[in-house]
């Protein structure tokens, strides 16, 4: 019964492996491969379903974990959450968007391996945890990049995703081993409490530490896109079929901002004055390439690949700036983005099933060959530029002012000039965003008539609702953030 | 009942939601006319549910109920519901004639064909939002639905963007009001220092009032009525509704006359437990409004478009309701009276039923003949002869002829500037100016009239009346002016009624009995002035525009010609403008296009260039590729070392 009660934690992880592993035999046995497509969704809701009675009612609590590689809080349930619900909705968009394709049994297998790697990383509270979390997870996406593998661009994006991903998985486990040396621990919160001690005790000991702080920046910032870790996601975005692009925009994305907050926001946090600026840094850089380069994009997947970068930039304004504030609003940005951002590549996935392109010229007079793309499509990239009262403006509004609190006393009064940054980037954003807009609405094309599969447009439906409705409850969500947040109960507030 | 009060913007909205997003063939007769009917009908129903709990004393200002949309430590933004008298007065108007506008565009927008679809669903979304602003219950809320609804009024007024001179007039409107939305933002970010809240509740006790030194109330005010300039077209930003007839007249009588531009003259009359602190400002509100109701009436005295007389009348209609609250907050100060205060919003809620007549009617004329050109009209009331009545009362109730509603209103607003004269001499000018407009809108009401119903034909058309969906609104708006009036009658009469609205403001005003306040109105020798005036204005137009060979020409020699072209372009102040938009700020813009251009252009075209070129150049290197990513990451890995270790320790 011992061995029950060590696996307890690793439910959500278990069924989702039961679940793949059966996969592949359901589509020898079924030729209707929507049956396959309908199974895999069943643990994903399933979970969600106890996710959610967990986080909105107090029917009902996980139990709690009797070792100490995983902690299961509103923090990692939150980020469970949105890995679910992204699942769902690349799910319900592959359905029509794979049909005609073979082994579609080890794409959903893949799909559901993908999604147990991430809910590993968050809920994980030891550096070797996450690594075997982001390993399943990528080494799973890697596969799924290239599941056309007939297709040029589709194999090429995965040759170049596995080989970049490989090197930094690389430079990770380095970081890991060094920071074994260092701390004499591998448990996250552990670390954290010998980091101080060991700097006193061997010199140069705090240099190794430095040392180490980057190479795991680098190992997750290539996960999350970071300039100038981020050259392989707009290929990789590109080339893999398009509700892959929607997982790794939103949620394997995700999944490095929760190795992000956990290792360096607990982990890290003595040395915080060390990294603070190179990472504020960073963020300014990151969202500002992504920007500029977004605005030059002609190709819609590409645009938001950059767009997607540039939202990494923004979520990381929540390091530097280190407050329970800041870590809410990087989860409630986390979490309008994975809506917003897979929202916006299910429009083109859905194009894509009726056989139109994904260039910004396939979407001239959108509008009028289909008002629902054009409409849901126009939400969702006025939400990325954050135009209230939709979720994007509610999340940017928190984690901008989350550097404006910070900027005063105690915290340094530079934090400002993330707020200042991100800002103006909003600004620029809009350009391209609204160039979309203007090529669906304002420019004549081809008069066909859309018709969209009917499981795309639930998984549109249900990106659409959440983005307003994510925007509308403010209040309630934020709420939600704050609580998740104090999971790193060794921050200050920040307001 | 005032707690469902919130449901009244949503029944459009939901509207203006099925409109937009149903499939075509679900949206039915006239591509959603059903949708926006129903929706309207049911804000009417319950606003009038909750205007009756209101008229049977309940209100809702304080603890009001909120629906709390963000908080960032201090700061919070809610949306509330605010129900006094003044809402409720609102209330009648917009939910009224907005209800009679759409079902009058089920006719009048026939011919639109796929446009109707835009149609019905910009006009319901700016009645919600114009029920949303007038029930709102902070200032920051009210200014976002003050935006919305100049959103709405642009994107109406440019409703036939392909016409240049309409989306021209769009854009005009939007920037030219946006001068004055700045100054109300600005106002509000004052308050909102001193007070630290932007809520009614708060800012207007006694407490807040002190928090606000004088000075920077007196700034405040003036700045949230720089806002009213901007949305009810006061004089100096006035000249952006005349443009705004470019829409279709339907949206001229609901937006342009009726309620939108009321909006100014609301958030002055909302905002009189400020103003009374800042006389000031209250004498500054007095003369822009004087100034705008004169100035507006002469030039409507030349125009030969008939939605140009309208919209000229309007603006000068408007700056009476303006001066009257000018004048009215002197007398809550000064004679403890709701007289002025009173007076203005009973004149707003006359004109709004018998202004959207008169543009309905002129609606129906146009959409019978197909021009504006009044030169081109006459004769018209043999073929309309329910157009043609009903506008002639819409002409008597704004010429002030008893019993209409207009003579009541503009009489007690004369009545209070006249009063308030006994405090501040200025007042006497302003009665002067307002009573010489009184005349001279008796006058070009009746030209209006005789040009376009009496005489004889002047060109050829084949006239017709307009289908029953377009003429029973006609109707009904036509009994509203004819009986609104007498509000001032009934119950506890208009004025007490009113001034409960305002009662924390007065301290103690003696209760006028009804009997009262119609011996004050028939025994005031100034009530006869203004009467003749009007008579004869009316006689003076049916003198020069209905006697068969009078020689007009006079009028466009020497001195009276000079006169006549001035008046013709508009007191030259719109070419003013457009001549300084033209040199001074399309220079200054060109300077920052300039920049834009070089500099800002330069640096996104350039990294864009280094971005797509660097992606082209290694995608054609197809070995090299990878190998180049991962010496990036190792370049930033180096980078990141090197700033980390050496850099910002030495820095720091």
């Amino acid at each position: 019964m011992e061995i029950l009660n060590t696996l307890e934690p690793f439910l959500p992880q278990l069924l989702l492996i039961l679940f793949a592993t059966l996969m592949p035999g359901l589509d020898y046995l079924f030729k209707d491969k929507r049956i396959v497509a309908f199974a895999s969704l069943i643990p994903l809701i399933a979970i969600m379903g106890a996710v959610v009675t967990w986080l909105f009612t107090d029917s009902w609590t996980p139990p709690g974990s009797s070792i100490a590689l995983v902690e299961i809080n509103l923090f990692s349930g939150l980020f469970m959450l949105v890995f679910l619900a992204v699942g769902i909705i690349v799910v319900l968009t592959s359905m029509d968007f794979v049909r005609t394709d073979k082994n579609q049994g080890e794409y959903y297998a893949l799909i559901l391996l993908a999604i147990a790697g991430m809910t590993l990383v968050a809920s994980a509270a030891d550096l070797f945890v996450i690594f075997v979390g982001l390993e399943i997870a990528g080494i799973s996406s890697f596969a799924l990049s290239g599941f056309r593998k007939h297709e040029k661009r589709s194999a090429e994006a995965a040759t170049k995703y596995f080989i970049i991903g490989g090197f930094s998985s690389a430079l990770t486990l380095f970081a890991i081993s060094l920071f074994y040396g260092i701390a004499g621990t591998t448990n996250i919160s552990a670390m954290g409490a010998a980091m101080d001690a060991s700097f006193t005790s061997f010199e140069g000991s705090e240099s190794f530490a430095l040392l180490a702080t980057v190479l795991v920046l680098a190992g997750f910032g290539f996960k999350v896109a970071l300039v100038p870790f981020h050259m392989w996601a707009p290929d990789v975005y590109e080339g893999a079929p398009t509700p892959i692009s929607g997982l790794l925009a939103a949620a394997s994305k995700k999944m490095g901002f929760a190795a992000f907050f956990k290792v360096f926001l607990i982990g890290l946090i003595v040395t915080k004055s060390d990294w603070d600026i190179a990472i504020a840094i960073l963020a300014i850089i990151t969202m500002t390439v992504g920007n500029l380069i977004a605005v030059s994009q002609t190709n819609i997947k590409r645009m938001l690949a950059y767009s997607s970068v540039a939202q990494a930039g923004y979520i990381l304004i929540a390091l530097p700036v280190g407050t329970q504030y800041a870590v809410a609003g990087a989860l409630f940005h986390i979490l309008t983005h994975a809506f917003m951002k897979s929202g916006a590549f299910m429009v083109v996935a859905g194009m894509a099933s009726c056989a139109i392109g994904e260039k910004l010229d396939d979407f001239k007079g959108l509008g009028k060959r289909s008002p629902f793309l054009a409409i849901s499509m126009t939400l969702f990239l006025f939400s990325l530029a954050g135009i209230p009262p939709l979720a994007g403006f509610a999340s940017k509004f928190v984690l901008f002012s989350s550097a404006v609190y910070g900027s005063s006393d105690p915290g340094p009064s530079w934090l400002i000039w993330l707020a200042v940054a991100a800002v103006l980037n909003s600004a620029l954003s809009l350009y391209y965003y609204a160039r979309v807009i203007k090529y669906m609405y304002m420019e004549k094309g081809s008069e066909a008539k859309v018709k969209v599969p009917r499981s795309t447009t639930a998984a549109i439906a249900i990106s659409l609702a959440m983005t307003i409705v994510l925007g509308v409850y403010f209040d309630a969500v934020m709420d939600l953030c704050l609580r998740a947040a104090e999971a790193f109960s060794n921050l200050p507030i920040g307001f | 009942m005032l707690e469902y009060a919130w449901l009244i913007p949503v029944f459009p909205f939901v509207a203006f939601l099925l409109i937009a997003l149903l499939p075509k063939r679900t949206l039915w007769w006239e591509s959603g006319a059903v949708y926006a009917i129903a929706g309207t009908l049911c804000s009417l129903v319950l606003s009038m549910l909750v205007v009756w709990s209101v008229l049977n004393g309940e209100t809702l200002t304080t603890d009001t109920p909120k629906f709390k949309w963000l908080e960032v430590g201090d700061f919070s933004l809610e949306f509330g519901v605010w129900i006094d008298q003044l809402t409720a007065l609102m209330l009648v108007v917009v939910s009224i004639v907005g209800t009679l506008v759409v079902v009058y565009s089920g006719g009048y927008m026939r011919e639109e064909g796929e446009g109707r679809r835009r149609y019905y669903a910009e006009i319901t979304l700016f009645i919600s939002v114009m029920f949303g602003l007038v029930i709102s219950d902070n200032y920051l809320q009210m200014f976002i639905f003050w935006e919305l609804v100049g959103l709405c009024s642009y994107l109406l007024i440019g409703f036939w963007y392909e016409k240049p001179s309409a989306a021209s007039a769009a854009k005009r409107a939007f920037i030219v009001t946006r001068v004055g939305d700045i100054m109300f933002m600005a106002g509000i970010i004052i308050l909102f220092k001193y007070v630290g809240s932007l809520d009614f509740e708060t800012l207007f006790s006694e407490s807040a009032a002190v928090a606000v030194p004088t000075d920077m109330m007196i700034l405040a005010t003036a700045l949230i009525f720089g806002g009213a300039i901007g949305k009810s077209a006061q004089f100096p930003l006035h000249e952006w509704l005349p443009d705004a007839m470019e829409g279709p007249t339907t949206v001229s009588a609901l937006i342009h006359a009726a309620t939108m531009v009321k909006a100014g003259v609301y958030l002055v009359a909302r905002s009189y437990p400020l103003l009374i602190h800042a006389p000031e400002s209250l004498l500054f509100v007095a003369v822009i409004g004087g100034v705008t109701a004169i100035l507006a009436a002469t030039v409507a005295l030349a125009a030969n478009d008939i939605k140009r007389v309208l919209a000229y009348s309007t603006i000068s209609q408007l700056g009476y309701m303006i001066l009257g609250l000018g004048a009215g907050g002197y007398l809550v100060i000064y004679a403890n009276s709701p007289g002025g205060y009173a007076a203005a919003t009973f004149h707003l809620m006359n004109h709004a039923f018998f202004k959207a007549l008169l543009f309905l009617c002129a609606g129906s004329v146009i959409h019978a003949i197909g021009t504006n050109d009044m030169r081109l009209m006459g004769g018209l009331g043999k073929k309309m002869k329910i157009t043609s009545l009903t506008m002639l009362i819409g002409a008597l109730a704004i010429s002030g002829i008893p019993p209409f509603s207009g003579f009541w209103s503009k009489d007690e607003v004369l009545a209070a500037v006249w009063h308030a004269g006994e405090f501040d001499s200025v007042f006497f000018l302003l009665w002067l100016m307002g009573i010489v407009t009184a005349f001279m809108t008796a006058f070009y009401m009746f030209r209006m009239w005789f040009m376009t119903f009496a005489g004889e034909p002047r060109s050829e058309y084949h006239a017709h009346e307009s289908p029953r969906i377009m003429t029973v609104p006609l109707m009904i708006l036509a009994g509203l002016a004819m009986t609104s009036g007498f509000v001032l009658f009934i119950g506890d009469g208009f004025k007490g009624f009113m001034e409960s609205s305002i009662e924390g403001l007065l301290h103690g005003a003696e209760h006028e009995s009804l009997v009262d306040i119609a011996a004050e109105i028939f025994t005031d020798p100034l009530t006869y002035v203004s009467l003749t005036l009007a008579v004869v204005g009316i006689m003076l137009a049916r003198k020069i525009y209905l006697t068969p060979g009078f020689d007009r020409s006079m009028f466009s020699r020497g001195f009276n010609g000079k006169l006549q072209r001035a008046l013709e372009n508009r007191w030259y102040i719109s070419k003013f403008y457009d001549d300084f938009a033209v040199k001074v700020v399309y220079g200054l813009s060109l300077i920052a296009d300039k920049f834009d251009r070089y500099v800002i252009d330069g640096l996104v075209n350039g990294f864009a260039f280094l971005g797509g070129n660097t992606g082209n150049f290694i995608r054609r290197l197809q070995d090299g590729n990878v190998q180049r990513y991962a010496s990036l990451i190792l370049v930033g890995i180096c980078l990141l070392l090197i700033l980390v270790l050496y850099i910002l320790p030495w820095g720091g």
